[in-house]
């Protein structure tokens, strides 16, 4: 009894760290992008709202908190509520099978810093990814509008394309590691002595593909395309219910998928002890912003594509690729 | 540019024996009566090789019969000759010549929205600008300059409030009856064969308009089946304003029409005043007038390019873009004052001598920018997906081109090296060398890759134009002062008592132009910019007609975006590069 009340506590305090944690760096990354886009575009980004614009996070969460949010008239307003959930809980739900270091000991409690580690957590990390289209979704549905609807349908469009590609791409990795654990595959390339990006790159690329696509970013942000749809599927809403959805996709995903990358393909925490007992920590998370900052150095950077070039793109050499990859994997992997 | 010789005219006159051949001191025109006008401009077209469209418009002449004159102007691309047709209105009724040239459409609404003169043939005879509903055409003589009080725009809220008109702009409501749409019958039409079609509604407040044009897609899917150009926005009247100034007054008005190329305008509209008043333009000011047009034209072309590429999602162009047009900016603001509508030139000259220093910073400008187009063509030229979006995207043919009166970079896109400065030099484009660059498949990717080269042929203009204005005295005149139709420079008319008669005589009582009729062109940045002025006399033009380039260029979208999709829409729009202040005038 008191075992599972424990294991409940921790369990409680590990999620209040990473919600706690992940949430606070997304909003903060809102401010990187806005301090790197400025730099790359040469100008200097927002610089008024306390030290280097460090406030500035909190100053647009205020405005969109006190913002009176429009509901048009015509919304499905359960459905247009459920959009804003939607959005924003299967992002966060992938954070629950993120492994983020070794196992330690602290006060003879043997903790894992994953919240939980199931055996089918990569599985976990599909269905995630493809619940996260329903926000999308329910959006340009319920908002009743028609730049709402076209954007929506179109992430739909990218995301039944890429979901595809992203499981044969990952595949490759689960055959090398042999389980479907995220601490499994990060044990499997550190008793290696390899990460698995060495024997799956074009995996290790699809998956960069799957990744920008899965989170709308540029050159796969057609969903949005302001200047086609305005800002699509989310147009119609207002406030913080409006700031929901960037967070959501562009931040809380883009981290999410990035983490999840670290974990497949750039061998999790491992990496030199030359910090300390917070070395494993530091790796993970080096790792993961640096996937984070090329995707955010590719949003300012690239025009977009057309909805029928990226779903040609994904359905005619993505996916013959990704299936050559993981027959190929499976045949060295059977001989060796 | 010559106009008609006299072996052609002579031509045409033994085929046609009623048309009558006047050579004015500016331009040829052929008089025919209505019922040979199709014979003619097809005779025209197809045997005398004038098959580039330039323009058509009216005049109102309210005491004759017949009372309208139907204008045509067309342009010969092999013997590089322009003609005017002009025919009387039979009981306000004139044939339609869209079955000759595509564009005449736009320009017969036009006419019909201002003038109420009744197109025998028209598919689609519409208001342009004007509501429907309207019950006045706003260029005819009678109508008050100052507008008929009692009838304005009915608004959204005033329908709700219960009135009884049924308002334009509510599309979901009266959008059977809203009858500005193109070709709305068979609109219509298609919009009933498929339920699953949408009309996707864009504008007139839209990002990727550009300004205020309204846009309505019918769309299966992605995929544009039709499309209508709503325009009228931004119309002002800027004719019939015109028809009430003196010609001096009307400078500043021409800043408003393209915002974006405003010292261009001048320029074209100032040439179409000088050849109509015979002034001789100082050479100083001819190249201060060049070296600022191609300034202004870089400027134009920078923003089409940031604006283009912020379209297809490439968001950094749009400042890189932006930070040296701020250059160009400081330097027209330098000189004129102002750095939009700069209102810079003055008929007979420029307004200021050059300021203090300019040279030198254009010379650090002209250093520089060859590096920053590197980096623009570093960030698209190349690029992947750009070319996916962009090439064998929105193809114009030759024939096309003719056929919509396409001009400019759009004309040139497509092979046709249609470019005013070189065919019909003004300021100092006959001094300097430059190269036109042409494109040869005709599509999105050719129209960038043209503009882009423009910048770098308006940099060796400038480059021109600096060593020769530094070879100037300081004290060569920069304004005809002489001539009696041109305004002294201030510093004059404070020191002289001549000079500040002469000023107060002209603001007060005009240039009191001579008789006869103008038509006078600048190559902008969007097309040709073309002023037909027709004066009778006195200081204000009988009739001044505008044509426009990005007005002609924007009549070929509803074709090129048949079976394309909106994001193809987005990047075909950018590639023609409309300003609406130009189109609605």
């Amino acid at each position: 009894m008191t075992e599972l009340l424990i294991n409940l506590i921790i369990t409680l305090i590990k999620i209040l760290v990473v919600l706690g944690v992940f949430l606070g760096i997304g909003a903060y990354l809102t401010w990187f992008e806005r301090k790197l886009a400025g730099h790359i575009q040469a100008r200097m980004g927002p610089k008024l709202v306390g030290p280097f614009g460090l406030l500035q996070p909190l100053a647009d969460g205020i405005k969109l908190l006190t913002k009176e949010s429009v509901i048009p008239q015509n919304a499905d307003k359960p459905v247009y509520y459920l959009a804003v959930v939607m959005a924003v809980a299967p992002a966060l739900l992938l954070f629950s099978v993120i492994p983020f270091g070794p196992e330690f000991t602290l006060f003879s409690y043997r903790i894992k810093p994953i919240i939980s580690d199931v055996n089918i957590a990569i599985l976990l990390v599909f269905a995630f990814g493809s619940l996260a289209v329903y926000g999308t979704i329910f959006s340009g549905w319920a908002s009743n509008s028609k730049y709402a609807f076209l954007g929506s349908l179109r992430k739909a469009a990218v995301i039944i394309s890429y979901e595809v590609v992203l499981g044969f791409s990952v595949l490759g990795v689960l055959l090398l590691a042999g389980t479907m654990s995220t601490t499994g595959i990060v044990q499997a390339q550190i008793e290696r002595g390899v990460w698995f990006i060495v024997y799956q790159p074009v995996a290790f690329v699809l998956y960069l593909f799957c990744m920008l696509a899965e989170s709308g970013r540029v050159p796969f942000d057609i969903q949005e395309a302001e200047a086609e749809l305005v800002t699509g599927y989310n147009v119609e809403y207002g406030g913080m219910r409006f700031g929901v959805f960037p967070l959501a996709e562009w931040y809380l995903n883009t981290m999410a998928l990035s983490a999840i990358a670290t974990v497949l393909f750039l061998g999790g925490w491992s990496g030199p002890h030359i910090f300390g007992p917070l070395s494993p920590y530091i790796w993970f998370l080096v790792k993961m912003f640096g996937l984070v900052f090329f995707v955010l150095w590719l949003h300012w950077t690239l025009p977009r594509f057309q909805a029928r070039d990226i779903t040609e793109i994904g359905w005619k050499i993505m996916l013959p690729l990704s299936i050559v990859n993981v027959v190929i994997t499976a045949i060295v992997a059977h001989i060796l | 540019m010559p106009w008609m010789n006299r072996a052609t005219a002579d031509r045409v006159k033994f085929e046609f024996k009623d048309v009558e051949v006047e050579f004015t001191k500016h331009t040829t025109n052929l008089h025919v009566k209505q019922e040979r006008l199709i014979d003619l401009m097809k005779h025209l077209k197809e045997k005398e090789g004038y098959r580039h469209f330039i323009d058509h418009t009216c005049i109102d002449f309210p005491d004759t019969k017949e009372r309208f004159q139907g204008i045509y102007i067309l342009y010969n691309p092999d013997t590089n000759e322009r003609v005017i047709v002009k025919t009387w209105a039979k009981e306000g009724k004139l044939p339609s010549l869209e079955k000759l040239w595509a564009c005449a459409r736009w320009a017969e609404r036009e006419a019909y929205d201002m003038f109420g003169i009744v197109y025998e043939g028209h598919e689609n005879l519409r208001r342009m600008f004007m509501w429907e509903g309207y019950p006045y055409h706003p260029l005819r003589k009678d109508f008050p300059l100052e507008g008929i009080p009692e009838v304005e725009l009915p608004s959204l809220t005033e329908l709700y409030a219960g009135r009884t008109d049924p308002p334009s702009h509510d599309f979901e409501l009266v959008h059977t009856r809203v009858p500005t749409l193109e070709d709305l019958e068979r609109t219509e039409k298609a919009r009933l064969q498929k339920k699953a079609q949408l009309v996707l509604n864009w504008g007139p407040l839209h990002p990727g308009t550009h300004g205020t044009i309204w846009f309505l897609f019918d769309l299966d899917g992605e995929k544009v089946v039709q499309s209508d150009v709503i325009l009228g926005q931004l119309h002002r009247g800027m004719e019939k304003i015109a028809e009430n100034i003196y010609y001096f007054q009307f400078l500043p008005y021409t800043d408003r029409m393209d915002y974006i190329s405003a010292i261009c305008n001048e320029l074209s509209y100032a040439t179409a005043v000088e050849k109509l008043l015979g002034v001789e333009v100082p050479e100083k000011a001819r190249y201060i007038r060049t070296m600022f047009a191609e300034l202004q034209r870089i400027n134009s072309h920078l923003l089409w390019l940031g604006t283009g590429a912020l379209d297809l999602g490439a968001l950094t162009v749009f400042l890189y873009a932006f930070r040296e047009r701020e250059k160009i900016m400081d330097i027209i603001e330098g000189n004129a004052g102002f750095r939009l509508t700069s209102a810079f030139l003055r008929i007979g000259g420029v307004h200021y001598d050059l300021a203090e220093g300019t040279l030198d910073v254009i010379k650090a400008f002209i250093k520089d920018f060859p590096n920053r187009l590197k980096e623009y063509h570093n960030l698209l030229t190349r690029n992947r997906i750009w070319l996916r979006r962009t090439k064998d995207i929105g193809v114009i043919t030759r024939e096309d081109v003719f056929n919509y009166g396409l001009t400019g970079p759009v004309a040139r896109g497509s092979g046709v090296p249609y470019d005013i400065r070189k065919l019909e030099p003004y300021a100092a484009y006959d001094e300097v060398e430059f190269d036109i660059p042409v494109g040869e498949v005709g599509d999105v990717y050719d129209r960038y890759l043209v503009r882009m080269e423009e910048m770098v042929q308006s940099l060796r203009i400038i480059e021109q134009c600096v060593a020769k204005l530094e070879k100037l005295p300081k004290s060569a005149p920069y304004v005809n002062k002489e001539h009696p139709a041109v305004m002294s420079p201030k510093e004059y008319v404070f020191m002289d008592l001549e000079d500040m008669v002469k000023n107060f005589r002209i603001v007060v009582h005009g240039e009191n132009a001579p008789p006869g009729e103008v038509y006078s062109s600048g190559e902008n940045p969007r097309g040709e910019l073309g002023f037909y002025i027709y004066s009778t006399g006195g200081s204000k033009p009988y009739r001044l007609r505008i044509r426009s380039g990005a007005l002609y260029n924007l009549s070929i979208f509803p074709k090129l975006i048949q079976n394309g999709t909106i994001a193809d829409a987005i990047a075909l729009l950018g590639s023609l590069d409309p300003v609406v202040g130009e189109t609605d005038r």
